[in-house]
């Protein structure tokens, strides 16, 4: 196969592996969130949302780059 | 896939038109849109979480001016000493409790166990709130945790005694 076929096949693989860590940290800080709610801790639960908002950005920016060679 | 098809593949996409990879001839082509599809509804998943962690910071921020809002309990002469008064505060659904251990002596906590929110029960005996699902013990002098699973002390809500009447005036919540 050549390389260029053999990279167009991993590279999903791989950035669906880096968006899945991420995802699974935005869970980790959506029970932060809840715990902030719980405890009216208001600065707290903007950080973890920042940080949450930060980790979709990256997220995204993956997206875009596995759309954009592979076009 | 046969070794004309990865021929055909390998010659190049160039030779291609664009349309030719949304509407693949090949079986590996389906596999490459699945793949892009699946890290597509990935990232979707990501910005609703990251779209649910905005509106719980607004929601909190939003609750928080009711941690200070003043509310009138109870009179004081409604409470015994070594007697309690149950209410809400600050808000309906946050169950808090007055405790009078001593004539002069008023606190009142909110009354969720910061382990798993049971409601406590303050045992005047020992000065201590019991609470009955995994025996967490609490000080009822401060609601410093004394013993069990609870990490976090009891929040305190503070009080002011008006012209007989007590009143909470911040604090609180679980």
């Amino acid at each position: 196969m050549a390389p260029r076929r053999q990279a167009e096949r991993t590279a999903p693989a791989i950035v669906g592996i880096f968006v899945l860590v991420l995802i699974s940290l935005q869970i980790f800080l959506l029970t932060v969130g809840l715990e902030a709610f719980i405890t009216f801790n208001a600065g707290l639960a903007w950080a973890t949302a920042s940080t949450s908002v930060v980790l979709a950005a990256c997220a995204a920016f993956l997206y875009r780059y596995l759309r954009g060679p592979m076009r | 896939m046969t070794k004309e098809d990865r021929r055909r593949q390998d010659a190049g996409d160039q030779r291609d038109p664009a349309w030719r990879r949304d509407f693949p001839l090949t079986s590996h082509g389906e596999e490459e849109v699945t793949r892009r599809e699946f890290v597509r509804y990935l990232t979707l998943g990501s910005a609703g979480l990251a779209v649910s962690s905005v509106g719980l910071a607004a929601w909190t921020t939003l609750r928080q001016p009711a941690m200070r809002r003043p509310l009138e309990i109870v009179a004081v002469d409604e409470v015994p000493v070594g007697g309690e008064y149950l209410f809400s505060y600050p808000t309906e659904n946050d169950p808090a409790i007055l405790i009078r251990p001593g004539e002069d002596e008023l606190r009142a906590f909110s009354q969720r166990c910061t382990h798993l929110a049971c409601v406590v029960i303050w045992e005047a005996g020992t000065d201590e709130f019991v609470c009955p699902c995994h025996n967490g013990y609490f000080d009822a002098r401060d609601g410093r945790v004394l013993a069990g699973p609870p990490e976090r002390p009891l929040n305190s809500i503070d009080l002011e005694v008006r012209e007989g009447v007590v009143w909470a005036v911040g604090g609180g919540g679980h």
